[in-house]
């Protein structure tokens, strides 16, 4: 009986190890419970000793400045400027996220090109763009491109008359009309385009030829808008040079321009690498494949290797986007009224710091936790089913 | 297994010893900030305890909110010292306070931080251009003192656009600096003519003078100090730029303190009031040695800190401000007074005294009597 091995004694209870584990992460949490409420207390007795407002009762208060290009005017409460300074970021960062992810791609092909011209203009762009501060790109793009370049209002640029292109913004033709109704036209444009895909990528896989999906959607997309506007009976205006400003189309601000080409370029040498790098990526197999099916180099890159690709490239990509969406707040430097900017001004003009841009990082942080969501749901969507 | 059980009694163990002591650390701070704020509770209620000031005077140096980049106000020179109107009066709460005007640590702010560095107690005192008005006074914790230069919002134009007045401005745009109140006053103006101006508000003066010599601004707005200020180092020289006639704002430019400091308020007060009170009796960095010594003007003696003859011998005035008896003798000696200040940083610039001239003069320039 002695010889046999003795049946395991209970284990003490302070050497038990599910005990101690359950004691050391109570005992962190306390630290940092304790820590968090030390700051707290410190905030708050400060605060109260310096009656700095902490509400945010400064929302209803009139704002008292103005935004460019808008008809938000001294009288609107605050709370209107920063939805305004919301809808500028948003609309800075669509219109980023779009021409970086193109103009990205393209140089990341470019950047495997058997050309070697192509392939060292690439290359040399990445190389240059991915080591330089953003901010120092984007005061060269305000300062030598938009100050320098561009002609001053008296001598403004017209190109068929069409455009009116000065240091004080780009004026293109514009319809004349509601907003509600295009956005609601442009929305029936979307509907009905991806109504056209579905449809003809169901025709091409069951007839077995290459779908012309991408081709009959950009026409719908198109057609339903000009289509709607036309028989709605809506016309469009020229911009024309109008004392010290101009009048008619849409102008888009110089701030903007500078700042979405200053985000374009800098994230988009960031997108080539990660597209370079995924379509590397994709087994040499499957290009060999689609050379052995004698698709055409394009056909071999559009339907064999950039679906692969992005399917790799897609976490990489949402990175790139946050990055973009967080360094909008650069306008501010400029003069372009997004988030930032507003934060900025209404604190000069009597609005209390400390609400004020706390408010602007939980904005900041929604639209950021809302694209990471957002890209999780595409790659999801994206990645192989594996059994 | 029994490897594993060790270290984590171990690691279980030191995390215990560790939150004892971060616990530990963490209730001797929050007693200490406690403490802290008793002490700065109790000076609103019973001035014998002196807060900022004895700090000040254990600390041996003002802290000085400023600024690095404003012609005649606060700039660097080539050995990187302040130079300026703002800067001299932070000299002058140094001299008062301490006797030495040197006893400076100027701290460069930018506009938009400059009421957190006041709220986070990094200055003692704010001297950089600021407007006082109702809501810094309220919801700023700010205490606005004696205006040191009374300025009004204008407008700057090139001299050849051929405006001569901002009536005939129409859909302009106008660049501001961001950060204060001017963007608001520039927008109100152009509601009130119906101008319909565009206000474009940049971070830096250097992106606005930019902006301005590219042709993408027709108007500069900003203080009239300072549009003259950045007139006088405007590349293409100081006539290719005109300041039009109009004012459309009030801009009392003055020193604030953190709110719940009285005694400190009044001390920066007077430290400022000695300067205009030192105009007012003719004494300034050249004679008051003399003055001091030949005088017999009681009021001057008493101002001075110098023995003042009385029934009984001799006394000296002690107002009980906590400030050394000699504090204006020290700010008239080592700084100057009001106009010699402003003629040394100001009237190169081209500003006129106007109502920043004294009382007498027809100004707004006052102090309460020194008795």
């Amino acid at each position: 009986m002695s010889s046999l091995p003795s049946a395991p004694a209970k284990v003490p209870i302070w050497r038990d190890v599910r005990v101690l584990r359950w004691l050391f992460q109570i005992a962190v949490l306390a630290v940092v419970g304790l820590i968090i409420y030390w700051i707290w207390g410190n905030y708050q007795t400060n605060i109260e000793r310096s009656s700095v407002q902490t509400d945010l009762r400064f929302l209803d208060n009139p704002a008292s400045f103005t935004i460019p290009g808008n008809d938000f005017d001294q009288s609107s409460p605050v709370r209107a400027a920063f939805v305004q300074g919301f809808l500028n970021t948003i609309q800075v960062a669509l219109v980023g996220i779009f021409f970086a992810t193109i103009l990205g791609t393209i140089v990341g092909i470019a950047r495997l090109s058997k050309n070697l011209v192509v392939k060292t203009i690439a290359a040399a762009y990445v190389e240059v763009i991915r080591n330089l501060p953003l901010l120092l790109l984007l005061t060269f793009m305000n300062l030598a491109v938009v100050l320098q370049t561009f002609p001053r209002i008296e001598d403004a640029w017209k190109p068929l008359d069409l455009f009116v292109i000065s240091n004080r913004g780009l004026a293109i033709p514009w319809f004349e009309g509601s907003a509600g109704q295009l956005s609601l036209l442009v929305l029936a444009g979307i509907v009905l385009a991806v109504i056209v895909v579905r449809l003809e990528r169901a025709r091409a896989d069951k007839v077995g030829r290459p779908s012309r999906a991408l081709l009959l959607g950009t026409l719908a997309l198109a057609i339903v808008p000009v289509v709607g506007w036309i028989t709605l009976g809506y016309t469009w205006t020229l911009p024309f040079v109008d004392g010290r400003g101009t009048s008619g189309g849409l102008r888009l601000d110089p701030s903007f321009f500078a700042l979405i080409v200053a985000l374009v370029v800098y994230t988009s040498s960031h997108i080539a690498e990660i597209v370079r790098g995924s379509i590397l990526a994709v087994p040499r197999g499957q290009g060999e494949a689609a050379d052995a099916l004698a698709l055409s180099n394009s056909q071999k890159m559009r339907i064999i290797i950039l679906p692969q690709a992005f399917r790799v490239a897609m976490p990489a990509l949402g990175n790139q986007y946050l990055n973009l969406i967080k360094n909008s707040s650069l306008g501010a430097t400029i003069s372009y009224f997004e988030l930032t900017q507003i934060a900025q001004i209404t604190v000069g003009n009597g609005s209390p710091a400390v609400p004020a841009f706390t408010l602007t990082l939980l904005v900041y942080l929604a639209i950021s936790l809302f694209t990471s969501l957002f890209v999780n749901y595409f790659n999801r969507r994206l990645a192989l089913v594996e059994r | 297994m029994k490897k594993a059980t060790l270290f984590v009694s171990a690691l279980a163990v030191g995390a215990l010893v560790l939150s004892g002591c971060a616990a530990d650390d963490s209730s001797e701070s929050t007693a200490t900030t406690t403490t802290n704020n008793n002490s700065s509770s109790t000076t609103e209620t019973a001035v014998e305890t002196v807060s900022m000031l004895e700090a000040v005077q254990a600390a041996g140096t003002v802290r000085c909110g400023t600024r690095d980049a404003l012609p005649g106000f606060a700039v660097l020179d080539e050995s990187g010292e302040h130079v300026g109107f703002d800067s001299d009066f932070c000299r002058v709460i140094a001299a008062a306070v301490l006797g030495d005007a040197s006893a400076v640590d100027m701290v460069d702010l930018e506009t938009a931080d400059r009421f957190t560095a006041l709220q986070n107690g990094s200055i003692d005192v704010l001297v950089r251009n600021t407007t006082w008005t109702a809501t810094r006074d309220g919801s700023e914790a700010a205490t606005f003192l004696q205006p040191t230069f009374y300025d009004g919002q204008g407008m700057m134009v090139a001299s050849d656009s051929g405006y001569s007045s901002i009536n005939q401005m129409n859909g302009a745009v106008v660049c501001v600096a961001k950060g204060t109140t001017t963007e608001g006053n520039a927008a109100l103006e152009s509601s009130r003519l119906g101008l319909g101006w565009e206000v474009r508000a940049f971070d830096e003066v250097d992106l606005i003078l930019e902006a301005f010599l590219a042709g993408q601004c027709d108007g500069w707005s900003s203080d009239v100090s300072q549009l003259t200020g950045l007139r006088s180092a405007y590349p293409d020289g100081a006539a290719a730029l005109t300041i039009l006639p109009e004012v459309f704002s009030k801009e009392p430019l003055g020193p604030a303190v953190l709110d719940g400091d009285t005694h400190w308020a009044q001390v920066v007060n007077w430290a400022i009031l000695a300067t205009i009170q030192a105009e007012e009796f003719g004494i300034t960095s050249a004679n008051v040695d003399s003055i001091r010594s030949s005088t017999t003007d009681v009021g001057i003696l008493r101002f001075l800190g110098a023995d003042v003859p009385t029934s009984d011998g001799s006394a000296v005035l002690d107002p009980g401000l906590g400030l050394p008896t000699d504090f204006a003798y020290q700010v008239v000696k080592q700084v100057g007074n009001y106009g010699e200040i402003f003629a040394r940083h100001l009237s190169p610039l081209g500003l006129e005294r106007g109502v920043n001239s004294l009382w007498t003069d027809g100004g707004l320039m006052y102090a309460p009597p020194y008795r």
